[in-house]
This record gives structure tokens, C-alpha cells and sequence, in this order.
């Protein structure tokens, strides 16, 4: 499985036709394709590229959303 | 725009600007999900169909509702709503309700129906928890419409066998939270 830092996390933003990916407790998902996640970004305060662990506990939803996405990763400590 | 009604929601620390892609993002998933949900509705139908039929209408229209009751603040805010409706459908803070590959399929309609309603539940609460304590009045018709909305999610989590909600379908009008903000 491929290994991400969150430098290179930032370069899948969901911007210009890349893939959106987001990381959560050390899983990098792929929400390329997620209707809510068009352009990188979601419910306009969260965009792609970047690890929401800290995020989730603000967010109305819960962990378990993050299950419909395909885990394309992990998530290296900087 | 009303000057003064967003300088106070300004001053209460509400960010305006992120509040009225918001609103207007789930206004769109309002009026979307009254489109789609008019689909839904023709497509109920035979013995399985037809008893879902009614509360299906009840949330088309409320639904519709809740659309116009937002109109008045986004603008009231200094929004607007866009001038393509294809760009506005685009941007729904909720996925399509599309009509499932079977419209036979009683389940999968009734997943396309609370799927969207839960979508609207996280949306207004998170406009809620945004707005509470600082911008009363969007945090009033927030409310109002998720108290429907949680009710919608009841109605057909129930015919999907989840569990009792505590809910009765709409007795009398429709929209008895939201009424107050339609003009």
C-alpha cells in the first residue's frame, strides 16, 4: 500500500483534475469520486489533501461515512 | 440585502460569507431532492410502492418548502442564488436522489429516500451548530427545517425495518415547523 507524507499528501487537493485524497487516523482515502467532494472540497469548510482526524469530532457525521471511500494508503508521521 | 442583520450576524463571529455557501448549497439540495423525489413518487407504485406513496409526497413538498423559506435569508444576507440552474444543481451540499436501476425495487428506493433525508439531517446541523447563539434567525429556520428533516429520516427508516422512530406520518398541513417562514 502506498505511503504518504502530509507534504505529499497536500498535492491531491482535488484542484486542476487531480485525485482528491484525505487522511483520517493514519488511513489516506480516495474521495475522487465522491459527490461531495467535487473540486477538493466539502460542505465548503474541508478540502482534500490534507489529514481531518482532528476535523471529524466537529463534523455531523461519523467515522463509519469514511467506510463507502477506498483506502488507498497510509499516513507517514512528518 | 439586509445591512444591519448581517453586520449583527458579522459581530456575533459567524462567517458570512462560508454561512451563505452553506444556505445556498442546501437550498439546492432542496430543491434537487423535490425534483428527484417527484421521480421517486410516480415510480411507487403496486402494493409495495403505493404505501410509501404518501409520505414520499409529504417530504416532496416540504422539501419544496424548505427551499422557499431559505430564499428570503440568503439574500437577507447579502447572497444570491446562482443564475444557471445547472451550476446550482452542481453544487447541492447533497447527492442526487436518483431513481434506483430497478424503480421496482422497493428497498433501494426507500435507501434513496432516507439516504437523502440523513444528508439534509448532518446539513442542518452542522448551519445549527454554526449559528447558535450568534445568528438567531437562520438558526430559527434551521432548526425548524431539521426538525422535518428528522422526521422525513424516521418515516422511511421505519419501512426500512430499523427500528421504531416514535413518529406518525403528517397529520393536518404539511410543514408545521417551517410554516412560519413562508411568505
Amino acid at each position: 500500500m502506498q505511503r504518504f507524507t502530509e507534504k505529499e499528501l497536500v498535492q491531491y487537493n482535488g484542484k486542476d483534475g487531480a485525485s482528491a485524497f484525505i487522511a483520517y487516523e493514519g488511513k489516506v482515502y480516495d474521495v475522487s469520486r465522491s459527490f461531495l467532494w467535487q473540486d477538493g472540497q466539502h460542505q465548503v469548510l474541508h478540502t482534500a489533501g490534507v489529514d481531518l482526524t482532528a476535523h471529524l469530532d466537529q463534523a455531523p457525521h461519523g467515522a463509519d461515512l469514511l467506510e463507502r471511500f477506498p483506502v488507498i494508503g497510509m499516513l507517514d508521521e512528518d | 440585502m439586509a445591512k444591519v442583520a448581517r453586520e449583527m450576524v458579522e459581530r456575533a463571529g459567524v462567517n458570512v460569507d462560508q454561512l451563505l455557501e452553506l444556505l445556498v448549497k442546501n437550498a439546492a439540495a432542496e430543491l434537487t431532492t423535490y425534483y428527484y423525489y417527484t421521480i421517486l413518487r410516480v415510480n411507487l407504485i403496486g402494493l409495495e410502492g403505493e404505501g410509501i406513496k404518501e409520505i414520499a409526497e409529504a417530504a416532496r413538498i416540504e422539501d419544496r418548502n424548505h427551499f422557499e423559506a431559505l430564499v428570503p435569508r440568503i439574500y437577507e444576507l447579502g447572497g444570491k442564488l446562482p443564475e444557471d440552474m445547472k451550476v446550482f444543481h452542481d453544487m447541492s451540499a447533497c447527492p442526487p436522489a436518483s431513481l434506483p436501476k430497478d424503480p421496482t425495487d422497493i428497498k433501494a428506493m426507500l435507501t434513496v429516500l432516507v439516504e437523502a433525508e440523513r444528508c439534509a439531517v448532518r446539513g442542518y446541523t452542522q448551519i445549527c451548530n454554526m449559528t447558535a447563539g450568534k445568528d438567531h434567525r437562520t438558526y430559527d429556520l434551521s432548526l425548524a427545517i431539521l426538525n422535518e428533516e428528522i422526521q422525513h429520516e424516521s418515516w422511511f427508516s421505519e419501512f426500512l425495518g430499523e427500528g421504531p422512530s416514535g413518529h406518525f406520518m403528517r397529520r393536518g398541513e404539511t410543514s408545521p415547523f417551517v410554516r412560519k417562514f413562508l411568505e
